[in-house]
């Protein structure tokens, strides 16, 4: 090999994995030079499953693993990236196959499956003597509830809003919003907003994927709806049908929203935003840091959902949890690491990084969330925040994908009327209540 | 004479096996690495999905794992979307063969004509050929995406369409989406084979058919088609059970959506394998495909075993 190439191929490529990071994020916090630590020997490595959407979160996970590497000596972590497509179907086979991570991200809505599959640690003695264990708010603690056992640390929190364009309002004339606003308000601001000879349209409604039927569901909650009452389905009442009509409709017959709707999941409908083409519509928080690169932080606003008719509104909370594995190899390592990610600053860099909210009350006042308008749509929704009720039973979880969402999807174009919709869904749920 | 020193005939000592039988034996142990390989990644995966089909097994429900003899094929005879899955896959097989076949004859005859450039023309043709699936799948969705799509801007501008027309989207224009992209994809492999046939028709036949007075239409007709009859059936057989399994294209434009359109019985499978993890339905999927491509596969060894003893 020439002498003058003093790195080694490895080197090289830590080096160049290392400045990716540094220039990914751009951030001064991940300046820090990357020293290897030395391991204990024998030391089990902890495997931790993370999946990855964007180039963004890899260089971050990556980032923090190197850090908590860096600081203890006692094991090391590393990272498995995981398409999130396949992050679901990895960990199962995973599951089935005796061979999990030690660890992994998770959301909320799979822990349960895993749980009925005998998979999780439970963690409920663990988080009792946990130093941050009374910082977390009680809601986030029933994401990651199941039957009373406590299986995950709740990552980073959040819960849906409405993305508004301030500077296509005040373009159009549009008053912005009061924040308890109705239906009314939202489907006149919806008309407002539209406008074919410019190819915008005012509501950017979801057609695929699971959210499609969530976001559909706030919309019923606030007609006065319920999923499941005394246990029962009950999804297909009469509050359920007229609610979902309504929102239906604002594709259907107010034409408010992209002809792309029935096929237009969370990244056409971010990208339907932040291309210019929508001027409203309903996410987490998760998008907020990109649609400041997309429109401009000042160019938007996030709001509380509308209140229905019933004069109630709903907002489903959910958690990105970190999530440990009974036949894990390193089950105290796993635990050490994730304890440690839901310490301030790593917790704090995750969520500031990625735009979601911290579960723990110290963090979630800081200025950088609670000040930021990007966020105030989410925060001022906490007090009527729910748990997903979908989270009810593990049986769920798929059959909204597999099931539920042809269906929502029939009812989007019409085949369906939202009555016949909601019954089919009704039987599709009560055949896997688990 | 005395006999004693006369040579004896003494016969050799037979071996166990005679020269044919070893002949025959290493033949066989040549082939014992192809064996092992094949079945080993073919034989016994259909196997174990014959197996698989009749229990219940759903990964996520390790507790009710169990024997259900035929209980998922007679769910499947009852699943409403695994009957429009099959019809769907007869329109997308149907749809995008026929059409991948008319284009690329005609892309053939063209080619078989001569012209300053057409080296560069039969390359470029391939090129669809050539691109993987999943970056063709992209692509198109890119071009048919509704609101800010190629397709649209072209056909607005040139006014042929007054709205925007939601291609994948729509339901009732989802299916022929899809396969205008297959279509698309699949040409060349047509051109290909049959400029490749035209190639091999001698030259004589047209010259005597000109002679006797026949225009291009019956020389047509009678030469060229009944000449390329094997390569059509090789090729459009060929072409029928490729399309049949090709789930990438569908499965990453519409996902089988909106409302199943475009869901086809391989989009289907896969859908339940790794979105419901139900595996013991998935390969019932599976071998139900199987049986129907063998329908198919036996159809076809009879047309072309035809077909061999003419050619």
């Amino acid at each position: 090999m020439d002498d003058r190439w003093a790195l080694s191929r490895r080197q090289l490529l830590r080096t160049m994995a290392g400045a990716g990071v540094v220039a990914a994020a751009d951030l001064a916090w991940w300046e820090e030079p990357l020293v290897r630590p030395g391991r204990a020997w024998g030391a089990q490595p902890v495997r931790f499953q993370f999946s990855v959407p964007e180039p963004k979160r890899t260089a971050l996970v990556e980032s923090l693993a190197q850090r908590f590497n860096q600081a203890q000596k006692d094991f090391e972590v590393k990272v498995e990236f995981v398409p999130q497509a396949q992050a679901r179907q990895k960990l199962v086979t995973s599951i089935a196959a005796n061979n999990p991570p030690d660890c992994c991200q998770v959301w909320d809505n799979w822990v349960g499956e895993f749980e009925g599959m005998g998979a999780v640690e439970d963690l409920t003695s663990r988080v009792r003597d946990w130093k941050h264990g009374k910082d977390v708010t009680p809601i986030a603690w029933q994401t990651v509830t199941v039957k009373g056992k406590i299986l995950s640390f709740p990552w980073v929190v959040t819960n849906d809003g409405v993305y508004w364009r301030t500077d296509r309002a005040r373009e159009y004339g549009i008053t912005p919003p009061r924040e308890d606003w109705t239906w009314d308000e939202f489907r006149a601001a919806a008309k407002a907003f539209t406008k074919l000879d410019k190819n915008q349209y005012g509501f950017g409604m979801r057609g695929q994927g699971t959210w499609a039927i969530l976001y559909a569901t706030e919309f019923m909650y606030a007609n006065g709806a319920q999923v499941l009452k005394d246990g029962k389905v009950a999804v297909n009442s009469k509050e359920a049908v007229e609610g979902l009509e309504w929102y239906l409709d604002l594709f259907r017959k107010d034409k408010v929203c992209p002809p792309s709707v029935p096929t237009d999941g969370w990244r056409g409908i971010v990208e339907g935003f932040g291309r210019g083409v929508t001027n409203m519509y309903i996410h987490n928080s998760g998008s907020s840091e990109e649609q400041k690169d997309f429109v401009g932080a000042p160019n938007f606003a996030t709001l509380p959902l509308p209140i229905g008719p019933a004069k109630k509104r709903t907002s489903f909370y959910f958690s990105e949890t970190l999530t440990a594995f009974r036949n894990g190899k390193n089950r105290e390592g796993a635990w050490r690491f994730m304890a440690w990610l839901m310490d301030d600053e790593p917790n704090f860099m995750y969520c500031k990084t990625l735009g979601l909210l911290p579960a723990r009350k110290t963090l979630a006042d800081r200025p950088e969330f609670a000040k930021d308008p990007a966020y105030a749509g989410f925060i001022r929704s906490f007090p009527f925040s729910i748990v997903s009720p979908y989270l009810a039973h593990a049986g769920w979880g798929g059959k909204l994908d597999s099931e539920g969402v042809p269906l929502f999807q029939q009812a989007l174009v019409g085949k369906l009327t939202a009555r016949e919709f909601l019954d089919k869904f009704a039987d599709v749920l009560a055949k896997n209540m688990t | 004479m005395a006999p004693s020193d006369a040579t004896v005939a003494v016969a050799l000592p037979r071996s166990l096996s005679s020269r044919r039988a070893r002949e025959l034996m290493t033949g066989y142990l040549y082939l014992v690495p192809v064996a092992i390989a094949l079945g080993g990644t073919i034989v016994v995966p259909i196997l174990k999905a014959m197996h698989m089909s009749l229990f219940n097994y759903v990964l996520i429900k390790p507790q009710e794992y169990g024997f259900v003899g035929l209980g998922n094929y007679t769910r499947l005879l009852g699943d409403e979307t695994f009957w429009l899955t099959l019809w769907n896959s007869f329109v997308w097989v149907f749809g995008s063969v026929s059409l991948q076949f008319l284009g690329g004859f005609a892309a053939a005859l063209l080619l078989h004509q001569s012209f300053r450039g057409r080296a560069v023309v039969r390359t470029v043709t391939l090129l669809p050929w050539i691109v993987p699936g999943v970056v063709v799948a992209l692509v198109w969705e890119w071009l048919y995406q509704p609101n800010y799509g190629v397709i649209n801007d072209v056909l607005l501008r040139t006014g042929v369409l007054r709205d925007r027309v939601a291609w994948l989207s729509d339901p009732g224009l989802a299916m022929p989406a899809v396969i205008a992209t297959n279509v698309w994809r699949g040409v060349p492999f047509f051109a290909i084979m049959l400029l490749a046939g035209l190639q091999a028709i001698p030259e004589d036949l047209y010259e005597a058919a000109r002679v006797d007075g026949a225009p291009v239409t019956r020389r047509f007709w009678h030469i060229t088609l009944p000449l390329l009859r094997p390569i059509i059936i090789v090729a459009t057989a060929t072409r029928v059970i490729w399309t049949f399994n090709y789930a990438d294209l569908i499965f990453v434009m519409t996902g089988g959506g909106p409302a199943n359109a475009t869901q086809i019985t391989s989009t289907y499978t896969l859908l339940m394998a790794y979105a419901n993890l139900d595996f013991g339905y998935a390969a019932t999927l599976s071998v139900v495909l199987l049986v129907i491509m063998l329908v198919f596969t036996v159809l076809y060894l009879r047309v072309t075993r035809g077909i061999e003893s003419v050619t």
